[in-house]
């Protein structure tokens, strides 16, 4: 096999609020062009460590985004290199309009504004129909889509996308889903955190296990879905 | 009925200068998560800047200059203390509170004892007096068609700079979800810093307003803006721009109107009576807050 | 006694329990001004009653004391769990209210003032026991399931709220003690200087007692006892020249305790590494723990 451009190489990440450590020593790679799945139950902390990587928490250790060090950047900084965070639970714009919203996603990447625009739109075409609707009427799957589309504005080089599927209608998961394999085929870097574990993995290349801060488990999606401590604890032992 | 329209065309002159400082004192609400209680004391104290330059020169260029500059060097100077305590753990927005109205204490006690010897300072006949129109007894005043027609263009650019602008849309969305704007890499430091410094061009814009209506200043005049802007805020819901403008437009009217019909120390008890009876009545505000 | 130390010694009296009043309702996130406000007319009422009607101090000190509860409680049934800008403008607004009136009421003497109150025996032992009295029940306040409930609800009112606290109660319970101390705070002034004056009854007062209180540190009752003396009595001792100034040093060091010490000098954390106890609590988990124990 070929060997592929780290796009993403974290070492030794640690996350602590207070006295609670939520992520300890954590490695981890992402390729280019891969999907890569973070699984873990509650409090696991996915979100910490996705929080870790853009600097809203601030993390010690070691991230390398295309080689270089972006541990002590400000979060401004490191979006407008190239990372974004789809995080979870619809965080948008509400009272503003979903095209406003689009605009905001395309802070730091104004200049292909209309091209970025035409490809959300052409992924999300509801999108494009609501347009000029304001954002916080939108429908909880709607939010979730425009919430992805503003990622996309700023036509980032590495996605990061925090439980997609929460609060979301069994469709509409696998409609994002879906998405997320087209995003991938077209191209971008995926990294998916994730409790629903078999539909992370379906969509993903390789995993990760995250358990109370630890990496426990990592391999090929294939390895995962065949491991028994995977299986039994994560996926209900029904794969 | 000549008393009452004198008296509407006063408050509204008056509610007016109300609605831009409500509208720069809310702005800082929404965007730096402060309340900046020294707000009026800053507008105050440029207009001594205004009166001393126009004193020593006599030049209106050069006094609007000084007016102006002084407001923005104020509130971008006062923008690190504030930075510094918003970003500690812990520490709510009461803390920005407390520490604005130490600074206001400071600016009105140094006005009350070195700045023109503590005396009201008056601006030259030359910079207020004159008439433009009269209808009867009604005149209005140079003054007051400046405070009108001036009001009225900042707050449309105001407005159009919020909604219409990159900037204003920055502005917005840190005002309504400080964490999302921080995740999709709006710079949260430079755009707050950025707020300060449109807060301060209002400012010095309203000072030189003020001076042109009123015509004179004392020590004392920002302490008592600053609790009539806090009320009217309050009353219009904290952090409400739209509120504002309506609230700060009645706060002119039914003060002009007590004035017009009540022996002068009366007359500022009532918009105070009446403010205090709709907070008692809505603790929240008449058009509802976006500060939890 | 010389007068000046007498002056000390009453107004320190004073401002700490001015600065226990505030206090108070901050327990539950309220920056309570009113209590000013409550100062002022139970001090003209008290200097009224005791020139015109000739009543003694005792029945005026009750009586002082009632209408300052009084006034407090009847507002709380409005900003009991009001916003904490809504009960500081409330306060404002009231204190501005009360002094115009005062201004332009002959009966009162208006902007001249109003003189000739007669003087009380042992006036300062009496506002020491009265202090005692006060501190030793804000202690037990503090101490009390009351005292733990207000400080979940300083840290997370939702929390709070979550947890069966009843905020509105326990703000008007605040305001009500609150107003009750302003009141006593009226009588003893009104009798320590014999004559009354609205311009004491200002902005100025709400500036300083807040500078006393945040820089003597609002997290415990024992803050304004270090801070009251020094910087509401010292200011007494010295000359007019000096003293004038003192705005500009309490909003000096109002905005610098602010940025270094936010907390103020006197704190919890202090007071129990004091004790020994090391296992001080932070916010975060005293909601935590206070779940537990109120839940
Ligand atoms: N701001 C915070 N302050 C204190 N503790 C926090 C904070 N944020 C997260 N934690 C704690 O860190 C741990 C990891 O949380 P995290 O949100 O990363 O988990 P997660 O894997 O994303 O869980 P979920 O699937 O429920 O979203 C949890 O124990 C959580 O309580
Ligand atoms: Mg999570």
């Amino acid at each position: 096999m070929k060997k592929k451009n780290n796009i993403l190489k974290i070492e030794n990440l640690s996350v602590t609020y207070g006295p609670i450590k939520a992520l300890r020593k954590a490695n981890l790679e992402v390729n280019e062009g891969e999907v890569v799945a973070l699984i873990g139950a509650n409090g696991a902390g996915k979100t910490s460590l996705l929080k870790a990587i853009l600097n809203i928490e601030k993390p010690n250790g070691k991230i390398l985004f295309l080689g270089k060090d972006i541990i002590s950047k400000s979060t401004d900084n490191i979006v407008a290199s190239g990372i974004c965070l789809i995080p979870e639970g619809h965080v948008i714009f509400s009272s503003m309009t979903v095209f406003e919203n689009l605009q905001l996603g395309a802070y730091h990447n104004s200049y292909d504004f209309d091209k970025n625009l035409e490809k959300v739109f052409a992924y999300f075409p509801i999108l494009q129909e609501r347009s000029s609707q304001i954002a916080g009427t939108l429908s909880g799957g709607e939010q979730q889509m425009l919430s992805i589309g503003r990622g996309l504005m700023s036509n980032p080089k590495l996605i990061m996308i925090d439980e997609p599927s929460l609060g979301l209608a069994p469709k509409i998961v696998a409609d994002i889903f879906e998405i997320l394999s087209e995003l991938n085929e077209e191209g971008y870097t995926i990294l998916l955190a994730e409790q629903n574990a078999k539909k992370a993995l379906e969509c993903a290349h390789r995993g990760y296990v995250l358990e109370t801060g630890r990496f426990i488990l990592q391999g090929t999606s294939r390895e995962l879905m065949n491991n028994q401590k995977a299986r039994r604890v994560y996926l209900g032992g029904s794969v | 009925m000549e008393v009452f329209l004198a008296q509407l065309i006063n408050g509204l002159a008056l509610g007016s200068i109300y609605v831009l400082l409500v509208t720069g004192f809310n702005l800082m609400i929404l965007v730096a998560r402060i309340i900046q209680f020294a707000y009026p004391q800053f507008v105050v104290l440029s207009m001594y800047a205004c009166w001393e330059v126009l004193r020593l020169t006599n030049n209106v260029f050069l006094a609007v200059f000084a007016c102006i500059s002084t407001s923005i060097v104020l509130n971008i100077l006062s923008e690190p203390i504030f930075r510094r305590i918003t970003n500690m753990k812990g520490i709510d927005i009461n803390a920005s509170f407390v520490a604005s109205l130490g600074i206001a204490i400071v600016i009105t006690d140094i006005m009350s004892h070195s700045l023109n010897y503590g005396f009201p300072i008056a601006f030259p006949t030359s910079w207020v007096e004159g008439s433009l129109a009269r209808f009867g007894l009604i005149m209005i005043s140079k003054g007051q068609l400046y405070a009108l027609a001036g009001s009225i263009i900042a707050v449309l650019l105001f407005f159009y700079l919020l909604y219409r602008t990159k900037q204003g849309r920055l502005f917005r969305a840190i005002a309504e979800n400080r964490f999302a704007a921080r995740l999709i890499g709006i710079p949260i430091v430079k755009t707050s810093i950025f707020s300060y410094f449109i807060a301060g061009l209002l400012g010095g814009f309203i000072a030189i307003l003020l001076s042109l209506l009123l015509g004179s200043a004392s020590p004392w005049l920002g302490e008592f803006v600053a609790l009539k802007i806090l009320a009217v805020s309050i009353v219009a819901g904290l952090g409400n721009l739209r509120g504002g403008l309506v609230c700060g437009l009645c706060l002119g009217v039914t003060e002009a109107m007590a004035m017009g019909y009540l022996s002068g120390s009366w007359s500022n008890v009532v918009s105070f009576v009446i403010m205090l009876i709709i907070i008692l009545i809505k603790p929240q505000g008449l058009f509802g807050t976006s500060i939890s | 006694m010389p007068t000046v130390l007498s002056y000390f010694l009453g107004f320190t009296a004073i401002y700490i329990l001015m600065c226990w009043a505030i206090y108070l309702p901050y327990r539950v996130g309220q920056l309570y001004f009113t209590t000013v406000a409550c100062m002022a007319i139970v001090a003209y009422f008290s200097g009224f009653a005791a020139r015109e009607w000739g009543w003694p101090f005792i029945f005026v000190l009750l009586v002082g004391i009632a209408i300052g509860a009084i006034i407090a409680y009847i507002l709380s049934h409005a900003i009991g769990k009001a916003p904490c800008f809504t009960v500081v403008i409330v306060g404002l607004a009231f204190i501005f209210i009360v002094k115009t009136v005062i201004e332009n009421w002959e009966l009162l003497g208006g902007t001249v003032g109003f003189f000739g109150i007669p003087p009380v025996n042992n006036l300062l032992l009496i506002a020491y026991i009265l202090l005692g009295i006060v501190g030793f029940v804000i202690y037990q306040i503090d101490h009390s399931r009351l005292g733990r409930a207000a400080s979940v609800v300083f840290v997370d009112r939702d929390a709070a709220a979550s947890l069966g606290v009843n905020i509105k109660s326990l703000g008007m319970f605040y305001q009500t003690i609150a107003g009750a101390i302003g009141g006593m705070a009226g009588v003893l002034y009104t009798f320590l200087l014999g004559s009354l004056s609205p311009e004491f009854f200002a902005f100025a007062m709400v500036g300083s007692l807040v500078c006393m209180l945040f820089v003597g540190g609002y997290t415990t009752m024992w803050g304004v006892i270090v801070s009251a003396p020094i910087l509401g009595g010292i200011p007494i001792l010295l000359p007019v020249t000096i003293s004038s100034w003192r705005q500009v040093i309490y909003g000096i060091l109002l905005v610098l305790i602010i940025l270094v010490r936010p907390e103020g000098l006197i704190t919890k954390r202090m007071l129990w590494n004091l004790k020994g106890k090391n296992r001080y609590k932070t916010a975060s988990n005293l909601v935590n723990t206070r779940r537990e124990k109120v839940g």
